[in-house]
């Protein structure tokens, strides 16, 4: 049996008694990475808050294996310490704490290892340049008047830091502008040199110019109608989700 | 789903507690008659026109009925209250020269670091008097005047005399009036034209005699274009019965002069806390205020800025934290009087185990002050569904030439932000921790750097059981 | 203590005549299960509330001299569209009007009512009412209230409503007359997702004094209120304003929010905001918000730059900050009576 990073299997989920996923299956392995594509209200992002953990989120049938352990228990910093990261499709603003103390409190959550100052102050500034991001934003409270585009930067920073193995884009591209989708595409494409998979959510695909996505899946209705390459993207970009939807209602 | 509560350890109260042996050299019965007033007088050696104004000030306390509307005082029983005490001891310029235990006291509060580290000068206060007062050289050279309200009354009585609870006159309320007829203690401040001291100075109000009442008396004058950074600071140790503190804090600051007024109070829970503050500020002068109450049983605290100086300004930071037992009624009044005045008030409540957080605010503009500005903010959290938290801001308005704006929020900490944070490997306890201290950010960026640390720590987070 | 900043301790009620005038207006065909009749003796038990309104005086005067009023029961599952109208329009031959009502939406059910109080300038009138509404649950009760008697005129009006499981009382309510107003609304949120709207507009001019009062109490998890005023200040008229959040133990994951913005249009203006948030309940969200000014000077410079002078930029102005609640209104003609009202009291006077 091959090895996956990440294993869904028939997964149902609901919110406030309503079922959202309805008998989800996707494999991803490491290094991969995968587009989920989909109209809205289809579960993207529901699939995106189970995976990260969101307590609201119920899972009624099925499991989430991670590197060879099942996850469905495990609450949201568990996951993260295991190596999911999600980018946020609107990332909340926490007053008073700086985006620096978070992510120096958050690195040493993950790695176990305290992080001295002056090396992290280091390490973040040269993250926040590739980012084209001003220096002045590590010490802004976190994401508190940040336009779209700069939480979404932000998220895209907390993920560089952060290493993870599995990085989960909830419609990251929404919001940026043509220059900052390509500066985000570069650093995702530095961590996935790095080994890690990246699970793409979007209704677009203005980012997949740059991924070059192993893998394109459609979810429609909660559940995954269909899997391809790039293609399917394109396709989607020509005929939309309509024809998508009556290719399906007819089977 | 399932949704957990939040539970915020009270205020770590070790050093604070500590008991000296109740000793003195001289104090009044309990209770409030005019020979215990004559007693307070005459041990302190004061002037015809200080007993006088002493013996008017009790006349008024009697016909004055205690307030109703606030926080509940029944528990506060006056006639067992020792109102003057003097400690074993003379006022002292040395460390050295204090008393064994006293001095312990206010070494394990910090005071006698603080003062070698940061602080321009420092006053302690113990029971009824002050019993150090000292102040760097440079500063005495430059004729700033920094002493306890005794020594004040003798060295510069017609200063103290035109200024003394002229802001809060006895008749303002009835423990004004209770201030007037047994105030003891307190510092004098005065500085000079132009004098701009940039490093704090600091006085502790420290209270060790059960059942007794502190009446301390703070009167600061900040000249013309000078600068001042005031703290005070107060605990006491807790005992089973209830002592009042009913202290008086008078500034004025003048034409372009600036003074911020600190304060930490952080009295026992046996206290009432009953203070009246008020800032007189002349032509494009500056109040600030920083003001946390975490300490006492009830307290009812409203600093008052009067903004009669056109292009005034006023600005009021308060954190409150109220835990069990708690009722905490304070706020901020402000009064523009005069044109182009400007105030903010930034307050922030946090309520716990049954603990009572009030706001109560006044924002007042008169008939001639127009281009006024003023912005208020006020936001509580509430840390689990025993607690209680009230917002009553007044804003009363005469004249239309003005901008003016009020939020208020209250809530909890929002289950989002914290998953938020989860998702980044934070924990959920340590999740809650970083919002509450983001939360009285704004806060403790404003505190003198120990107090930061000291009030930082006090928001350590645990979890408690769950609800449904 | 209501009346204390307005200057209004000692009132003495006139005597009240009968109230000659028919006030029920009925377009259309409703159900005959739905049963509107002039109030009687007979519904007292629903008045037996603890509620003192604009002042106990006024609620017990209301309750026991009432000269006017309905009670009106819809069943189950009843819903009409055609709105219940009562307009009271006083005159020399009926100048008091003391109105008791009675309202009770049951499961289910919906009800639109309009009550219209008018009075000619010149007539000395009093009005003192009092509303009692008990939605049941899932029942919806909408209701206008439009104060527009004349200068001469007094204005006292108490509205209280307790609303149940998923049920929702809709608050319109428009002052515009009268030289002393006092309003009180009160609602109780009692059931699971109970819901209530409060939307208001006020105009003070010439030396009206007002006293408004909106309450919303949240006994009810899931409950949900708003309050939403503006309001518009000139010549030498005063109004206090009070909008209380109360979130009672048990209110659990409820939302209240509250906002007010008046205009201040002359500096001989006086308005007083005491907005309260009480919360006894921490999983619960509560706002408020108020803010006072001058009318915004890009505007009425833009407007002025299209030539219109400023007395006519001044009231679109406040005819665009009253739009958005006047729009809530679903009928074109009462619409057209507050704009006619506004702009008779914003340019004529």
């Amino acid at each position: 049996m091959e090895k996956y990073l990440l294993n869904i299997n028939d997964l149902k989920v609901t919110i406030e008694d309503k079922e959202i996923l309805k008998g989800l299956n996707l494999q991803i392995k490491e290094g991969e990475t995968h587009v989920i594509m989909g109209p809205n209200g289809s579960g993207k992002s529901t699939l995106a808050y189970t995976l990260m953990g969101h307590p609201s989120y119920e899972i009624t049938q099925g499991g989430i294996q991670f590197d060879g352990e099942i996850i469905n228990e495990m609450k949201a910093d568990e996951r993260a310490r295991k190596g999911i990261f999600l980018s946020f499709q609107y990332p909340e603003e926490i007053p008073g704490i700086t985006v620096e103390e978070f992510l120096r409190t958050s690195k040493t959550s993950i790695t176990g290892e305290m992080q001295k100052i002056i090396p992290f102050r280091r390490l973040l500034k040269t993250k926040m340049e590739h980012l084209g991001m001003d220096e002045s934003y590590a010490s802004r409270y976190l994401n508190l008047g940040f336009s779209g585009g700069e939480k979404k930067k932000n998220e895209i920073l907390q993920m560089s830091i952060l290493e993870p193995k599995l990085a989960i884009l909830d419609e990251t591209d929404s919001g940026l502008d043509v220059d900052a989708i390509k500066i985000v595409a570069e650093s995702v494409m530095k961590i996935k040199d790095e080994k890690c998979s990246i699970l793409v959510i979007t209704h677009y695909n203005k980012l997949l110019e740059y991924l070059e996505p192993d893998y394109v899946h459609i979810l429609m209705d909660g559940k995954i109608v269909k899997t391809g390459g790039v293609e399917l993207a394109n396709q989607i970009d020509e005929i939309g989700y309509e024809n998508i939807k009556a290719e399906f209602s007819n089977i | 789903m399932e949704r957990k509560k939040t539970y915020i350890e009270d205020i770590d109260r070790g050093i604070y507690d500590i008991k000296n042996d109740f000793t003195y050299r001289y104090k009044t019965d309990k209770g409030l008659t005019e020979d215990i007033i004559m007693e307070i007088s005459r041990e302190k050696n004061e002037p015809e026109w200080m007993r006088d104004f002493r013996l008017k000030s009790l006349e008024i306390y009697n016909n004055k009925p205690i307030p109703t509307w606030g926080a509940d005082l029944s528990g506060l029983d006056i006639d067992n209250i020792i109102t003057y005490i003097r400690p074993d001891t003379d006022m002292k310029h040395s460390w050295d020269d204090v008393p064994e235990d006293i001095k312990i006291t206010f070494e394990l509060l910090g005071i006698p670091q603080a003062e070698r580290e940061s602080l321009a000068g420092v006053g302690a206060q113990y029971d009824s008097e002050v019993v150090y007062h000292n102040i760097k050289q440079e500063l005495i050279d430059q004729g700033i005047i920094y002493t306890d309200m005794e020594t004040a009354l003798k060295e510069y009585e017609d200063v103290v005399k035109e200024y003394f609870m002229k802001l809060i006159p006895p008749n303002d309320h009835k423990f004004a009036a209770l201030h007037g007829a047994v105030w003891s203690g307190g510092s004098f401040v005065y500085v000079p034209e132009g004098v701009q001291v940039d490093i704090p100075l600091q006085s502790y109000f420290r209270l060790n005699a059960p059942g007794a009442g502190q009446f301390e008396h703070t009167l600061i004058i900040v000249e013309k274009g000078a600068k001042l950074h005031f703290i005070e600071g107060c605990s006491a140790p807790m005992y089973r019965v209830n002592n009042l503190h009913a202290g008086c804090v008078e500034l004025f600051v003048k034409e372009n002069a600036t003074l911020r007024y600190s304060t930490i109070e952080n009295w026992s829970k046996n206290m009432y806390n009953l203070n009246t503050k008020r800032a007189v500020v002349d032509k494009n002068g500056t109040i600030e205020w920083i003001s946390g109450s975490f300490g006492s049983k009830v307290s009812m605290l409203y600093p008052m800025s009067i903004l009669r100086g056109e292009g005034a300004r006023s600005e009021f930071t308060g954190i409150t934290f109220a835990a069990e037992g708690q009722h905490l009624d304070t706020g901020t009044k402000v009064v523009h009087a005069a044109p182009h005045t400007t105030s903010t008030v930034n307050s922030k409540s946090l309520s716990k185990d049954g603990g009572y957080a009030f706001y109560r605010g006044l924002l007042r503009v008169a008939e001639n002050a127009y281009g006024c500005k003023s912005t208020v903010s006020c936001e509580s959290l509430m840390l689990d569904n025993i607690s209680k938290s009230d917002t009553l801001p007044i804003i009363e308005l005469n004249n239309d030439n003005i901008d003016i704006g009020h939020e208020a929020k209250i809530g909890r900490i929002s289950d989002e932000a914290i998953f938020y944070l989860m998702s980044r490997g934070i924990s959920e306890e340590e999740a809650k921790a970083m919002i509450v201290r983001g939360f009285v950010e704004p806060i403790t960026k404003e505190l003198p750097l120990e107090y930061a640390v000291e009030l930082n720590n006090l928001i350590n987070i645990e979890l408690e059981g769950t609800i449904g | 203590m209501l009346w204390k900043r307005i200057g209004l301790k000692d009132f003495e009620f006139p005597k009240v005549h009968d109230y000659k005038k028919d006030y029920i207006k009925i377009e259309g065909k409703f159900p005959k299960e739905v049963k509107i009749n002039r109030i009687s003796e007979s519904e007292n038990k629903y008045f037996d509330i603890e509620f003192s309104g604009v002042g106990d005086k006024f609620t017990s005067f209301a309750k026991k001299y009432y000269n006017a009023g309905i009670q009106l029961r819809l069943p189950r599952n009843t819903k009409i569209v055609e709105p219940v109208k009562l307009e009271f329009h006083m005159d020399e031959n009926n100048p008091t009007l003391v109105d008791k009502n009675l309202i009770i939406a049951e499961e289910g059910s919906e009800v639109n009512i309009i009550m219209d109080y008018y009075s000619n300038e010149k007539i000395e009138t009093l009005h003192n009412g009092l509303t009692v509404i008990y939605a049941k649950e899932n029942a919806t009760v909408n209701i206008i209230k439009i104060q527009r008697l004349g200068d001469s005129s007094q204005s006292f009006d108490s509205n209280i409503a307790y609303v149940e499981g998923n049920g929702k009382v809709n608050w319109i309510s428009v002052e515009l007359g009268s030289y002393i107003s006092g309003s009180n609304y009160r609602t109780y949120l009692d059931g699971e997702a109970s819901g209530s709207n409060l939307s208001s507009i006020y105009l003070g001019d010439g030396i009206r004094k007002m006293d408004l009062e909106y309450t919303m109490i949240h006994k009810g998890p899931r409950s949900i209120s708003n309050i939403e005023t503006k309001g518009v200040l000139k010549d030498n008229s005063k109004k206090v304003f009070r909008g209380n959040l109360d979130f009672k133990r048990g209110s659990r994951h409820s939302k209240g929010v509250e906002e007010e913005y008046v205009i201040l249009l002359d500096p001989t203006v006086k308005s007083d905001s005491i907005p309260a948030l009480l919360c006894d309940e921490d999983d619960v969200e509560g706002e408020h918000a108020a803010s006072a000014g001058q009318i915004d000077e890009n505007k009425l410079f833009y407007l002025m730059s299209r030539g219109l002078d400023e007395r006519e930029s001044k009231k679109l102005v406040v005819e665009a900050s009253f739009r958005p609640i006047i729009d809530r209104i679903p009928y074109k003609y009462l619409q057209e009576i507050i704009f006619d009202e506004i702009e008779r009291r914003l340019i004529d006077a």
